[in-house]
């Protein structure tokens, strides 16, 4: 009974201890990869909104280490920067998916740093997505007349709930859901039946 | 008979043995997505957030501005903003504590589990959630007033990782510790 008990308590015990450790150093690294990768979501965001509109008019433009601003070079100049948004509140969920894949006990390190790979490559593509929908969102809803002159009500609430649910719940929940499509396994084989 | 069954068996069965290989994670995952946008969905329609996430807010403000009494702090308390001289914040959707109580709720209820064991993580997760919860608002406050040029920081990055963090762990330790597997299953 007692070697029943004592692993499965462990196990949770030690990944939440690991994941206390982790936060630190995860967090630095997080702080030095910052500007580069609030660089490359933009080019890369940029890009992905310029496929959906033609002619090109948005860019992306970096205000300072943390803000972006939407430009439409359509627009009178005095008014092209149509929206601003913070880069680092899109992507600072790396730092619970890296603590969280970093924290796993019991897993080989090969296996831990492949598994954090691969997330971290489905985080990127869901960061520029959500940057998509930022521009979206800002362009649909947020030009006052422009806006309803140029999206019908459909595509308002489409880009509207759109913009909520990835920026709330699916932004926060990323590393969970990951960590638990990559480990869900090791959790359940973790668990044993109490002893009545 | 049998050839029948051969020949028409091979699509399905290969679907089927990567539904039945993974069976008990893509369910756990499809439930939790579905879960959860279903109550994000639900809180955005106005009529919803106007009359249950705001006063829920408002009653987070009000706790928050009572800590903040008993450290000393004169606040006064408008709805879901706490105000001083010095300061003020807006508590809004994001800074409730309603994103890290929903991923939680999401992932108990779709973790096989018995009833019992889920009753018993939401009552006592929910909780602790939301006492992380007003140490974040009443924490942020405190930043806020003291130390406002890293306010942003510490209300976008640290917190939000905090409070999120801490509802993905307490989930982590009750899957871990108290849900039990479902009878049928064997344990592993």
């Amino acid at each position: 009974m007692t070697t029943a008990k004592s692993p499965r308590r462990s196990w949770g015990a030690q990944l939440v201890l690991n994941a206390l450790l982790w936060v630190i150093p995860v967090a630095l690294l997080w702080l030095v990869a910052t500007p580069l990768y609030n660089r490359f979501l933009l080019g890369s965001a940029e890009n992905l909104v310029r496929l959906t509109e033609s002619p090109n008019v948005t860019n992306l433009l970096r205000k300072d280490d943390h803000f972006a601003y939407v430009q439409r070079r359509d627009f009178p100049p005095a008014k092209s920067l149509v929206h601003s948004f913070r880069v680092t509140d899109v992507h600072f969920h790396l730092l619970m998916l890296g603590v969280l894949f970093l924290a796993v006990p019991r897993v080989p390190w090969r296996r831990r740093l492949e598994n954090l790979g691969w997330a971290v490559l489905i985080t990127v593509f869901f960061d520029i997505l959500l940057i998509f929908f930022y521009v979206k969102f800002a362009y649909a809803t947020q030009l006052g007349a422009w806006s309803l002159e140029h999206y019908g009500a459909f595509g308002r609430n489409f880009w509207g709930l759109g913009k909520h649910l990835l920026d709330l719940p699916f932004k926060f929940s990323l590393p969970f859901l990951l960590w638990a499509g990559f480990y869900f396994n090791d959790l359940m084989a973790e668990i044993r039946p109490r002893p009545a | 008979m049998a050839n029948k069954q051969t020949a028409s068996k091979p699509p399905s069965s290969a679907s089927g043995s990567f539904w039945q290989r993974n069976r008990r994670e893509l369910t756990f995952l499809i439930l939790f997505v579905v879960i959860l946008g279903g109550s994000f969905t639900l809180i955005s329609v106005n009529w919803v957030n106007d009359h249950v996430v705001e006063p829920f807010t408002a009653g987070i403000a009000w706790l928050s501005g009572g800590v903040l009494h008993l450290l000393g702090q004169s606040v006064t308390m408008t709805g879901t903003v706490i105000r001083n001289p010095r300061f003020a914040v807006n508590i809004r959707n994001g800074c409730n504590g309603v994103e890290a109580m929903f991923i939680f709720i999401a992932a108990v209820l779709a973790f096989p589990a018995s009833w019992k064991s889920r009753l018993a993580g939401l009552g006592l997760g929910i909780l602790a959630i939301q006492v992380v919860n007003l140490v974040r608002v009443v924490a942020l406050f405190l930043t806020g007033v003291y130390f406002p040029k890293i306010f942003d920081t510490s209300h976008t990055v640290i917190w939000q990782t905090i409070v999120i963090l801490c509802g993905v762990l307490l989930w982590i330790f009750w899957a871990n510790r108290f849900a039990m597997p479902p009878a049928s299953e064997p344990a592993t």
